[in-house]
């Protein structure tokens, strides 16, 4: 089974990078085009756009929990404060209609100035304040909003969000929301991966493993870290002004602790500190509950019959949220058994393409691991 | 006698009621080796901590070429010029052996986060810069670090090779005083003559270096000076062969191993 999985894995790792990256633009431009020619269903559209928010969230929460080693429990409140920005500068709430630029500008600004509030205090710490101090931020935010009603409008949410309009495009469909959030997804993550492969990220990073060592090292661990938190809490304010442009009425209930947890599972499921990690886990752990219950409530009955398991199919239909939360709790139980180190784990394609080809271990000599003292070293 | 690179003047720092470091003073000079020795838990480790700033001293002064260091972070001290290994290994796991090294020239890389979010030709330069420095000190453990490892997780490394990373780590901060704690424990013989040779090498090429060494081959071949530790006091200081006979030093390994077999 293991050899099996890893000759699967070595078949993989040996394709080329950039081809993996072609293969899934190219899905990803085509998807809103099998809606268009009547293919897909809507739905499935709106799925695949709002698995881009996530994408957004879980690539930006990466920042801290994956690269850096900072466990963070407070994440939709930055994607709140971006969402109410948008809300707030664009409807009719306050008849106002800002332009796109100047409220991502704000949304992000907002967002990042919140994420440096709450860092200065925490950051100096031991790793748990920042844990305890989101998980609480997160919370006052989701109050604020609920009792704020002279701005927010409390409960009841704000309606109506005008679309943006971008060079003139105005974007008001989901396929144009889609694309915008694909080009906004190319965007951050080509700058984050960027920054991975810098001397930045390799002091993230080498902060997860030994701060102490890190810091010996001559990285400041309270600026680095305050650095990841506030591009984090950046990248979590874009995504939720968009998400609030794309779904025109945003209310409290959208900013549920449940939310920034999804997002940390997300990450951890993709596996910690990769980016195809956080992308693959966001897709896959958005998309699994939408394909269930279509699997019960469509597919299955389309296939064997009309009356297949019908108090299933009214199940999954009036009562789905409650079998969303379980199918997560299954997922990541079995992901934490099966394979602790994520789908697609840090690193995974380097080392493959690297270390495990043979040729490239018959070229140099090398073997692939070092031997322990005793043996080849002695040699040596 | 060479310019004295770094002075420890009185330095001492209590735990509770323990006195790890006790009004500890001595000076380093320039290009010389000293051996810090001394019995387990005698204040040798705590020494480096003081040294490096991971600890303040409690009363005492550190000065690096004639400026205070004490109190300062050790990001701060790493940029005055001093380095360190770590009695228990401390490198960056999950990361490649190149960018362990690359991690040690995090201080003297300048890229900001602009320059590293849009590759800009200066990052890119300075990148590319950093990864030739790096392989060039991996090459100065000749056979250890071939290209093929430069890629793999410093956790698949041998035992004596992670000892030799750290050093590689530490010396890619370019430092002029380089602490190493330990740094052939649990290394056999042939392991331990060549990394001696090799700290030779390094204090011919000009860095000062304190060590704490437990082999007594390793403190005689490589030391142009040895201070002996006991309680956290110093108890002597001077050419290798006159502290290894010192009755100071005989008594307190003496005394001390006596101590160890009855508990
Ligand atoms: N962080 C600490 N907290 C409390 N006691 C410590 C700490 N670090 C060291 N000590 C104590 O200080 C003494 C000196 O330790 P150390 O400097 O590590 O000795 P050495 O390196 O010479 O073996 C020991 O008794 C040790 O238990
Ligand atoms: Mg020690």
């Amino acid at each position: 089974m293991a050899a099996i999985t890893a000759r699967i894995s070595s078949f993989f790792g040996r394709v080329p990078r950039w081809v993996y990256i072609v293969a899934v633009l190219a899905f990803a431009i085509a998807f809103p085009m099998l809606e268009y020619f009547g293919l897909m269903q809507t739905l499935w559209l709106r799925v695949g756009t709002r698995a881009l928010v996530y994408v957004l969230l879980a690539v930006g929460l990466n920042l801290v929990l994956g690269e850096t080693g900072l466990l963070h429990l407070g994440y939709v409140a930055f994607f709140a404060v971006g969402a109410y920005t948008t809300a707030i500068l664009s409807s009719p709430r306050f008849d106002i209609q800002w332009n796109f630029w100047v409220i991502i500008a704000i949304a992000m600004g907002l967002a990042m100035l919140f994420g440096f509030l709450i860092g200065v205090p925490t950051l100096r710490l031991r790793g748990d304040y920042l844990a305890i101090v989101t998980l609480a931020f997160g919370e006052i935010t989701r109050m604020t909003l609920n009792n704020w009603e002279g701005l927010t409008n409390g409960p009841g949410g704000i309606p109506g969000i005008y679309p943006p309009q971008i060079f003139g495009w105005t974007v008001d469909s989901p396929a144009e929301f889609f694309y915008l959030l694909l080009v906004t997804v190319v965007i951050v993550v080509w700058l984050l991966n960027n920054l991975k492969n810098s001397r930045i990220g390799r002091a993230w990073n080498a902060l997860r493993e030994d701060e102490i060592a890190a810091h010996h090292a001559g990285v400041g661990p309270t600026r680095a870290k305050m650095l990841a938190v506030v591009m984090s809490s950046g990248i979590a304010g874009l995504a939720g002004a968009i998400f609030a442009y794309y779904q025109q009425f945003i209310n409290p209930t959208y900013f549920l602790f449940m939310q920034s947890v999804i997002v940390v599972s997300m990450v951890v499921i993709g596996g910690m500190g990769s980016i195809p990690g956080a992308i693959l886990g966001a897709v896959v752990l958005d998309t699994t509950p939408e394909i269930i219950r279509q699997t019960f409530t469509s597919w299955l009955p389309a296939a064997i019959g009309p009356d297949f398991l019908p108090g299933v199919q009214a199940a999954m239909q009036t009562e789905f949220d409650r079998y969303r939360m379980a199918i997560f709790g299954l997922v990541i139980v079995l992901m934490v058994v099966f394979r602790p180190e994520g789908l697609l784990p840090n690193k995974l394609w380097r080392r493959e393409m690297h270390e495990e080809d043979p040729r490239e271990l018959e070229k140099t000599g090398q073997h692939l691991f070092d031997f322990e003292e005793g043996t080849q070293d002695l040699e040596v | 006698m060479a310019e004295v690179i770094l002075e420890v003047r009185s330095a001492t720092k209590n735990f509770g009621g323990l006195k790890a470091v006790n009004n500890l003073s001595f000076d380093l000079h320039k290009g010389e080796i000293v051996s810090l020795i001394g019995p387990n838990g005698s204040g040798k480790t705590t020494t480096f901590n003081l040294i490096t700033g991971l600890y303040e001293p409690d009363s005492g002064d550190i000065l690096m070429q004639g400026e205070s260091i004490a109190g300062l972070k050790p990001g701060q001290i790493y940029a005055r010029g001093i380095s360190r290994t770590f009695q228990m290994l401390r490198l960056f796991s999950n990361m490649s052996v190149l960018e362990n090294v690359l991690v040690g020239m995090h201080g003297r890389t300048k890229a900001n986060v602009i320059d590293c979010m849009f590759r800009t030709p200066r990052m890119r330069r300075e990148e590319e810069a950093s990864i030739v420095r790096a392989r060039e000190i991996l090459a100065m453990f000749p056979g250890r670090f071939p290209l093929a490892r430069h890629t793999q997780p410093a956790a698949s490394l041998s035992y004596a090779n992670r000892r030799r990373l750290e050093i590689a780590r530490a010396l890619a901060g370019e430092p002029r005083l380089l602490l190493l704690d330990e740094p052939v424990a649990g290394m056999n013989p042939a392991e331990s003559m060549e990394v001696m040779r090799q700290i030779r090498d390094l204090r011919d090429a000009g860095y000062t270096i304190l060590m704490i060494e437990h082999d007594m081959n390793v403190i005689m071949g490589a030391s142009d000076r040895v201070i002996a530790m006991d309680h956290g006091i110093k108890i002597a200081e001077g050419a290798p062969v006159d502290v290894a006979n010192d009755p100071a030093v005989v008594e307190a390994y003496l005394g001390r191993r006596g101590a160890d077999t009855a508990s």
